[in-house]
């Protein structure tokens, strides 16, 4: 894995380009790759840690894991260094109209040496410390970067620096958004799988339903809902009053919702109904009342399967609140779509960058969470 | 206040279930006086769960009347009903996300009891089912071996100090010497707390092991009820009559029989058998004796070594046979 990850990674520096210096936002600019710019020599010492990590990924022992573990962090937290003194070959004054756009190369070595810690760190399992110290190194030296202006040459950064304030509104928009999408689904598959459970015709109608709308592309089914929601708002003033209209909010959540129901519905289902029939049995039979069979054993019982299913709906819909934008609901979509239409592909990484962090991070803390959930309650072992 | 023994502690009177057009259980009567053990018998579907299930009303009965100590059951709240019986299944049912501890003492903090009388009962409990406090407390029911976790699910039922046991199959899971260790303990047990148990098997070799009563059903109806020698003695039918094993009968009552019933006195001139066994060994073990070492006969000893008697051939064809 590393070994692969480790080629990859020097075939990129080897044949992509690095960055690609634009004269200014529009123009497509030149792309200059590493040996290109560096010649031969100095390009290979570049390539010198990479040479020896894949050398100790060759016939790898847990001390030489460790050092790999090591070799990577430092690497990844030399990257934005590195970075900005290769744009310095080619850009001299910092503020002007040129700017560097991370391409090819970069990222795919960003890429992975990101895959090899994740990779290194599984086969380690070092504590929790270790992984929020690895984690804080490099995400660190990258603040660092920043703040010290750095990266200022930066296509990526300079699209940042006149959108800051915008930029964090639409994160917290875009979490909004997904956060009580989410949540009305969770609440409502809950509502729901109860009902599968209790009366077993539904289950049948409830999901060919939950799958119909998942069918509908999102695109389709923000029309589809303009037009209804725009007549609610002409036809009850006070519903226009509180934001409802055709366009916004409204539709977007709702659409979301829909969309969310599937997943959590079913996973809510098949985990509350994949409690061991004996173990229900027993807890009846000992005298629990039918909530306390509810809340302490079938539950606590579903629960990691329950947050699987949060887990794959939180990402979908973090993925699907980008689609939002294009009816006014704001998000990091908007700079997707101003970017699409500008034809200025870093307003769109902009855009496109924070989301697939957030989904990685929601989906790394779930999971943590399901695992910790399947531990158990550890704590309690006196009766 | 525990009824005098002999008093019917679980009345059945006329009882059915039916789930749907379907009859599970058709108009069965029975009395299970305090303090005894009484075991449902027969093969897969005749209803026995069912019967079990409907004295703690995990299933509702649909005809006739279950008393116990003399109340009907519909009168009691259910959860009240529950937890004042112990209940213990086939694959233990045991809470999975629950240590040992905790599961056993379920019942007693469902009644809210002090935690330091439950903790005290639950090791009480751990060290009559022979399961060490240190090393099994903290474990989680996944941890444990077959064996020891119907332990767990036997204790869990005696948690609360409930006048009345249901057992559905505990034991029908273990392989057949675990089971027999853990039939030998439930008997040591039931002989000093002296519940009153319902219990529930389809193998008749457990049931007359076990038995003060044994109850033998079919199709949801009672085919016989007896003491477990008056089965073998008089099964009622050809099917009972299978049930105690056809012509293997003649050992299975030898093994309920005790050699001390049928020994004789020592003869006059003092010549003791070279060969012993115990005054409470079965009398299926005495033939194997005799078989295996080619003697027709056994001197008879007590726990302290001291011969107290002699065991004959004879006697086994001359008066134990019908
Ligand atoms: N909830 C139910 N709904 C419908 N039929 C049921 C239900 N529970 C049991 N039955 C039926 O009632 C009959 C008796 O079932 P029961 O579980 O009491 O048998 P059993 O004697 O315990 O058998 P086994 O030895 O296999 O456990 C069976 O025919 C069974 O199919
Ligand atoms: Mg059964």
């Amino acid at each position: 894995m590393v070994l692969a990850l480790g080629g990859l990674a020097v075939l990129a520096l080897w044949g992509l380009d690095a960055v690609r210096i634009q004269p200014n936002r529009i123009v497509s600019g030149t792309g200059h790759g590493l040996i290109e710019a560096l010649g031969t020599g100095p390009a290979l010492l570049v390539m010198l840690p990479l040479a020896l990590v894949m050398a100790l990924a060759w016939r790898p022992t847990r001390g030489r894991e460790a050092l790999m573990l090591m070799l990577v962090t430092a690497m990844l937290a030399a990257m934005p260094w590195a970075l900005s003194l290769f744009i310095g070959q080619f850009i001299d004054d910092p503020g002007g109209a040129a700017r560097a756009a991370v391409s090819g190369a970069s990222w795919l070595v960003g890429f992975a040496l990101i895959l090899m810690l994740i990779d290194l760190r599984q086969r380690l399992q070092p504590g929790a410390l270790v992984t929020l110290v690895l984690i804080a190194v490099s995400l660190g030296s990258l603040g660092v970067a920043f703040g010290r202006g750095a990266l200022d040459s930066l296509a990526l950064v300079q699209e940042y620096e006149v959108r800051r304030a915008a930029f964090a509104e639409a994160i917290v928009n875009h979490l909004i958004l997904v956060g009580v999408a989410v949540g009305a689904s969770l609440v409502l598959a809950l509502g729901l799988a109860l009902w599968m459970r209790r009366v077993a015709g539904v289950r049948q109608g409830v999901l060919g339903v939950l799958s119909f709308i998942q069918t509908i592309p999102s695109l389709a089914l923000f029309g589809l809902l303009l037009a209804p929601l725009a007549w609610l708002a002409s036809r009850f003033p006070l519903l226009s009053d509180l934001g409802i209209q055709g366009i916004g909010w409204a539709p977007a959540l709702l659409a979301l919702v829909g969309y969310s129901l599937l997943p959590m519905t079913r996973n809510t289902f098949i985990a509350l109904d994949g409690v061991d029939p004996d173990v229900i049995e027993a807890a009846r039979g000992m005298g629990l009342a039918p909530l306390q069979v509810f809340f302490q054993v079938r539950l606590p019982l579903a629960l990691p399967l329950l947050i699987e299913g949060i887990r794959i709906t939180t990402v979908q819909a973090i993925g699907l609140a980008a689609v939002a934008a294009l009816i006014g609901a704001g998000g990091l979509g908007t700079f997707i779509f101003q970017g699409l239409g500008q034809a200025a592909m870093n307003l769109v990484m902009l855009g496109a960058l924070p989301i697939v962090l957030m989904a990685m991070l929601v989906d790394a803390l779930l999971k943590a969470l399901a695992d910790a959930a399947r531990r158990g309650d550890a704590d309690d072992r006196t009766g | 206040m525990r009824p005098d023994a002999g008093t019917p502690m679980i009345e059945l009177d006329n009882v059915s279930k039916s789930f749907g057009d379907a009859v599970a259980v058709d108009g069965i009567s029975l009395n299970v006086p305090a303090g005894s053990l009484c075991v449902l018998v027969g093969t897969s579907g005749c209803g026995k769960s069912t019967t079990l299930r409907m004295i703690n009303r995990l299933i509702e009965h649909t005809g006739g009347e279950i008393r116990i100590d003399g109340h009907q059951i519909r009168r009691f709240n259910e959860v009240t009903l529950r937890r004042r019986i112990g209940y213990a299944i086939q694959n233990t049912g045991l809470f999975p996300h629950w240590t040992v501890a905790r599961n056993i003492g379920v019942v007693p903090r469902l009644l809210k009891w002090d935690k330091a009388r439950t903790r005290e009962r639950v090791e009480s409990l751990m060290a009559l089912l022979g399961l060490d406090v240190e090393a099994f407390a903290g474990k989680y029911p996944h941890q444990l071996s077959g064996g020891q976790a119907q332990r767990v699910g036997v204790a869990r039922a005696l948690a609360a100090d409930p006048d009345i046991l249901l057992m559905d199959e505990p034991f029908g899971a273990l392989d057949p010497i675990t089971r027999s260790s853990l039939q030998a303990e439930l008997l040591r047990i039931q002989s000093r707390i002296r519940k009153t148990i319902v219990f529930v098997t389809h193998d008749m070799d457990e049931a007359l092991r076990l038995a003060d009563q044994i109850v033998v059903m079919q199709a949801g109806r009672i085919i016989q009820q007896g003491t477990p020698s008056e089965i073998l003695a008089h099964p009622s039918d050809d099917f009972v009559e299978t049930l105690v094993g056809g012509r293997d009968r003649g050992l299975k009552r030898a093994s309920l029989t005790p050699v001390g019933e049928m020994m004789e006195s020592l003869p006059d001139d003092g010549r003791v058998p070279a060969v012993h066994v115990l005054q409470t060994d079965s009398m299926r073990l005495a033939v194997s004796l005799m078989l295996w070492h080619g003697v027709s006969q056994l001197a008879v000893v007590d726990d302290t070594g001291e011969t107290v008697g002699m065991l004959p051939l004879r006697r086994l064809v001359d008066d134990f046979g019908e």
